[in-house]
């Protein structure tokens, strides 16, 4: 199932000549791309490429240049709790769940930002409603569950915040195919349902089949942009990856 | 008053003097979670409690319960611009936490300077919260003030634990002590908070500084030894363990009397020390274990 419903017009977010430095490592060195309502964009590359760095540089948690475009407008330069703010949310690399604290605290802090109780209650539903897992689990303590359930946390704590774009970072990591295929599959429904979704992942196969677009990422560069329909075959990918 | 009744009472003062150090040891967890700092203008926070309580009782003459609110309401400002003019400067420049903690230091010798040019050097001393002869049980006789610390030091733990554990802010504070930048990426003002856990440690401190004065006294150079102390509770509780400093503190206050009653009143900082040193060498990590 290829998510791609955008219409024209304006992308929800748009990222121009990001470039992103660690000290003196220029990690990455000119990135462009975009996503509208109802896309999911993958963001393919080997290790190293500059995957992770591109979804850090976009949230302002790094020294960049460059321009990221939220809604037609810019934002802010190194603000990631204001950028969380408006609606441009990271499920980040590793999770970063607060694994001593409960699942259910876990997905509070997540709509931190909402007062109302009847709101709070509304998006808890909507979560279950995603991950009808997590809702057994609320009372555990979230860095004691099983790595896939820690991602359902992750994804749901970030959809606790209604986000506008939502930002993945190799959410496959170190999990059970099964489990990655449940949590890409519900990536998958909510990209239909409206909300962009940029995808960092390794495992190109597993994001093309949900992808409207891809950009091919290497050593700092955004090499190509890939139509998935248009690969036929895992050498014609491997291609882009040795090229 | 026979032997008994003498070392009850003396264990007593030892667990409320203990209570002390142990929400001064608080204020230091609560500043190093937050933050990883160790803030040494802790004791500057304990000083500046009893001295402003003193100066506006004695010389402004306001009610005592207004006099310690308008105190600790001033300390809590004053831990709070201590973040935004000491601590976030050397953040945002990156700062090696090294430089941090030195600056704290020099906080608190400025704050100990100030006070000095502006109250005088002589040693002041707060009014028993209730002027009442002591309670006597058995031969043992217990002051009030010493009910009062110990009932306070209690509560303030309790209210504590609730604010972290129930409320939306104190479970933020958690949030990013866990991992400052996935709480971000939530949206929760990280910043905002940071300065907010300077405040909540300057009033513990503030707190410890107004029960502990009637029963001592202060003057402006208090702060250091109250901090030693508080710093000593937290490492043996287990450092960033604010549940562990309140037991750490307790356990020195105990050591404390169970040293001055054995050997006599010059064994105090030995026995502090001593104990120190027994949890570094046994236990280092602490009671109930650092949390880092």
């Amino acid at each position: 199932m290829t998510v791609c419903l955008a219409q024209p017009g304006t992308p929800v977010l748009e990222v121009l000549g990001l470039r992103a430095r660690y000290g003196h490592i220029q990690a990455l060195k000119g990135a462009d791309l975009k996503v509208g309502k109802g896309e999911l964009v993958a963001v393919l590359g080997p290790n190293g490429a500059g995957k992770s760095t591109l979804l850090r540089a976009i949230m302002g948690l790094t020294q960049n240049e460059g321009e990221v475009r939220f809604m037609g407008t810019r934002l802010p330069r190194r603000d990631p709790v204001g950028a969380a703010a408006k609606g441009v949310v990271l499920v980040p690399e590793g999770r970063g769940i607060f694994g001593p604290m409960t699942v259910l605290e876990n997905l509070e802090l997540g709509a931190y930002r909402v007062r109302d109780k009847a709101e709070m209650q509304r998006r808890f539903a909507r979560v279950f409603d995603l991950f009808p897992r997590i809702k057994e689990r609320l009372a555990q303590v979230a860095g004691s569950m099983s790595g896939g359930e820690q991602q359902m946390v992750a994804v749901g704590r970030a959809m606790m915040s209604e986000p506008k774009v939502l930002l993945l970072d190799e959410p496959s990591l170190g999990l059970a195919p099964r489990v990655t295929g449940e949590i890409l599959e519900t990536l998958g429904r909510l990209a239909a349902e409206g909300l962009p979704v940029i995808l960092v992942e390794q495992k190109a196969p597993l994001a093309l089949k949900l992808a409207c677009r891809a950009y091919l990422l290497s050593l700092g560069r955004i090499v190509a942009t890939i139509d998935p329909r248009e690969v036929k075959s895992h050498d014609e990918l491997a291609q882009y990856y040795f090229a | 008053m026979d032997n008994f009744g003498l070392v009850i009472q003396s264990l007593i003062s030892g667990v409320s003097i203990g209570c002390v150090y142990g929400l001064i040891g608080i204020g230091f967890c609560v500043i190093y979670n937050a933050s990883g700092i160790v803030n040494f203008a802790q004791g500057a926070f304990v000083m500046l409690g009893g001295m402003v309580t003193y100066v506006l009782l004695e010389h402004y003459h306001l009610p005592y319960v207004l006099a310690a609110v308008l105190a600790i309401a001033f300390v809590a400002l004053v831990g709070a611009l201590l973040e935004r003019l000491v601590v976030r400067p050397l953040w945002k420049r990156n700062a090696a936490m090294f430089v941090m903690i030195l600056a704290t230091l020099a906080a608190q010798i400025v704050i100990e300077r100030l006070t000095y040019l502006a109250v005088d050097d002589q040693p002041k001393t707060l009014p028993v919260f209730l002027d009442l002869p002591p309670i006597m049980i058995g031969g043992v006789a217990i002051s009030y003030q010493s009910l009062w610390i110990m009932a306070g030091s209690l509560l303030i733990v309790a209210a504590l634990g609730l604010f972290f554990k129930r409320t939306r802010l104190g479970k933020a504070m958690r949030a990013c002590s866990i991992n400052a930048e996935a709480a971000a990426l939530q949206g929760i003002p990280v910043s905002a908070l940071l300065t907010g856990a300077f405040a909540i440690s300057a009033i513990l401190g503030a707190l410890a500084g107004i029960l502990v004065t009637p029963t001592q006294y202060t003057a402006f150079n208090m702060g250091v030894p109250f901090a030693i102390s508080g710093f000593i509770a937290a490492i043996i509780g287990g450092f960033g363990r604010p549940f562990g400093a309140f037991l750490g503190g307790i356990t020195l206050g105990l050591v404390q009397a169970v040293a001055i009653l054995s050997f006599g009143a010059g064994f105090k900082n030995v026995a502090a020390l001593s104990i120190l040193l027994v949890f570094l060498f046994i236990r280092p990590s602490g009671i109930l274990g650092s949390s880092r």
